[in-house]
């Protein structure tokens, strides 16, 4: 169908008023908006993820398809909503107490938005009772994010947290960041770890089997 | 390179002539010239504790504190053989000069001394965190953060609704103005000062770089209009390129013209300049394109390194952290004689294979010592393992300024400091061992 090739380029160039037309075009012709989300929205996601992974395109070119996918997903949602069309999980998501840095959470949240999962996005500097309280409001995967050496460990006090409230069982933890490797992942008892936001994606539908 | 044996350099010979890729007597060490050289003053009270130099409790000067990096005094140059000191101008990141100083204490407990407009109220965040304010006003809203346990500051996003019809590029360059006659007065009183001393001295006066997104966020004005959130700017690079150049291109003329009066001021007497501070590699790799690099930046680096060669005998250094070395050719290129900090940690930056490449033609300053895992969360032998590594991997043939991989960050433990400069001493003597 043209208009769902003609979405996926828009989001995948990073052009959001052309992205957020041609979703218009298609609800407008008819095209659920489920489908619209997995040809048009998942595919370009898939796409962009490859090119970022393979070093074709870069920080800036991933916010700008980040943004179109998140400008047409806010047009799709009602009508996922109104046809009950299930999001994939939930996931919450933070950058962890003491850290401020948000692009790559961000990028992640985004990107997760745009594969059909709900995102509730906590912000930066989030204590551990928060991702605590997300989990209890029905998040299915608790996100974290930490740029600072100094900061990540904030990543093991969410972990203790999580199983000292007795909830350990019903999340999946991933974490990320510039100094987050698999192996600390593991040594907190993490679920998973994902290098960027692409990976990421992946990773929680990995977790959540979907 | 030369067969002449350097013995008894001065430090500024020993820095020069590491410069020119010759080896001197020894690797010339650097800590404290500059803002990404320096000390957390978290790690520098307990260097100074364990080093006997202070009575407890003699707190330390915050020096700059966006980063909240404390004075290397010359107690310390002495104590570890350090070579090169800096020169900036009056005014820091927050656009408040370091002056009437007064007492505080961090949150992880270490007593400090900060400028007299360095706010220290932390009832004003309401999750305890400290805000520092634009040119010291707290009338205005805050344009920094350090969350409560923090270490350093964060940017606060101040950014207007952007008009992409209206965009005006003066928006982004009221940071950028003339040096003044009171800043110039400063700068050549400093250098006197400092000159005597025998040390190389890093000149660092703002100005040109381009698209640094620790300035981006503008910290130091009031009021700040144009496109000031780190992420708008990222994504400007991709939409809004015309005008990035554009910005770029003024502050280049301006960035200039202020170079030519402060080196009429000052003339030769510093060994380098710190041309700009703009990361760009993250982790895993370039955060843009190289072919946004050649089109957007390179222009301008080349400009401005052209200038400085053709002027001065100044050496021209550039800091970018990150996974660069798909952007050496281009950053060598450029005209670019020191690269900082080095990180060695991040993919592709293999100390072998850069000095391999390169270490003819750029001095590596940086690089020692990894500062994401060994010297945190090493052991003392790990580090003095890895620092003998990198003298005779970066060291060889000259081109090399022993730095740690950016600022010593805050939680290092004091054993993994004083086994970092023992082994600096012990490993930095030429010939390598």
């Amino acid at each position: 169908m043209a208009v769902l090739d003609e979405l996926r380029e828009a989001v995948i160039d990073g052009q959001a008023k052309l992205a957020v037309a041609k979703a218009t075009q298609g609800l407008e012709q008819g095209i659920p908006a489920e489908v619209l989300l997995q040809d048009g929205l998942i595919a370009a996601m898939r796409e962009v993820g490859r090119l970022f992974e393979e070093g074709e395109i870069y920080v800036p070119e991933m916010l700008v398809a980040a943004r179109a996918m998140k400008a047409t997903v806010a047009v799709l949602k009602p009508r996922l909503i109104e046809h009950s069309v299930q999001s994939s999980g939930t996931v919450a998501i933070g950058t962890v107490q003491g850290d401020l840095h948000d692009i790559g959470k961000n990028l992640v949240a985004m990107m997760l938005e745009g594969s059909g999962f709900e995102v509730v996005d906590l912000g930066t500097d989030v204590p551990p009772e928060r991702f605590i309280d997300a989990i209890r409001a029905g998040a299915d995967v608790v996100g974290m994010s930490a740029l600072l050496t100094t900061t990540m460990t904030s990543m093991k006090d969410v972990v203790d947290a999580i199983t000292a409230a007795g909830l350990r069982d019903q999340v999946r933890v991933i974490v990320g960041g510039a100094p987050i490797t698999a192996k600390y992942a593991a040594q907190i008892g993490a679920d998973g770890y994902a290098p960027d936001a692409s990976k990421a994606v992946r990773k929680v539908r990995e977790l959540l089997a979907v | 390179m030369s067969s002449t044996v350097h013995e008894h350099c001065t430090s500024r010979e020993r820095t020069e002539l590491a410069l020119e890729h010759v080896e001197a007597d020894r690797v010339p060490l650097d800590l404290g010239s500059g803002p990404t050289t320096g000390i957390h003053v978290s790690s520098l009270y307990r260097l100074r504790q364990a080093l006997g130099l202070d009575a407890p409790g003699t707190p330390v000067k915050v020096i700059e504190p966006f980063q909240m990096l404390g004075e290397v005094a010359p107690d310390l140059i002495d104590a570890l053989g350090v070579d090169v000191v800096g020169v900036g101008l009056p005014k820091n990141f927050f656009g408040f000069a370091n002056e009437a100083w007064k007492p505080w204490t961090t949150f992880d407990g270490t007593p400090v001394l900060v400028p007299g407009r360095f706010s220290t109220d932390t009832s004003a965040d309401p999750r305890g965190g400290l805000f520092m304010y634009p040119q010291g006003d707290p009338l205005v809203p805050p344009s920094a953060r350090m969350p409560r346990r923090g270490f350093y500051f964060d940017a606060i996003k101040r950014q207007q609704p952007i008009d992409d019809e209206h965009l005006n590029v003066e928006d982004n360059l009221e940071e950028f103005g003339p040096v003044t006659a009171g800043e110039l007065a400063y700068i050549k009183r400093e250098v006197a000062r400092l000159q005597p001393a025998g040390k190389a001295i890093l000149g660092n006066f703002g100005g040109t770089g381009f698209g640094d997104v620790a300035l981006v966020p503008g910290m130091n004005l009031k009021h700040p209009k144009g496109i000031r959130d780190i992420e708008e700017w990222y994504v400007s690079l991709s939409l809004r390129p015309g005008y990035i150049y554009e910005v770029f291109d003024r502050q280049c003329d301006i960035g200039l013209q202020n170079l030519a009066r402060i080196h009429e001021e000052i003339g030769d007497a510093i060994t380098a300049v710190f041309v700009t501070g703009t990361d760009f590699g993250g982790q895993l790799g370039p955060l843009i394109s190289p072919r946004t690099y050649r089109n957007l930046f390179m222009p301008f680096h080349a400009r401005v390194n052209d200038w400085i060669h053709s002027h001065t005998r100044w050496k021209t250094f550039i800091h970018s952290c990150g996974s660069i070395w798909r952007l050496l050719d281009d950053i060598v290129a450029a005209g670019f004689d020191a690269l900082n900090p080095v990180q060695t940690s991040a993919a592709g930056m293999d100390p072998s294979a850069l000095k391999q490449k390169y270490g003819d033609r750029i001095t590596f300053w940086g690089g020692g010592v990894d500062t994401q895992s060994v010297l945190p969360f090493g052991t003392p032998a790990d580090v003095r393992d890895m620092v003998r590594d990198r003298m005779r991997i970066f060291g060889r043939g000259g081109g090399f300024v022993f730095n740690t991989v950016h600022n010593v960050q805050a939680g290092v433990p004091v054993e993994n400091l004083l086994a970092l400069y023992e082994a600096v001493n012990d490993f930095r003597g030429y010939p390598l061992g």
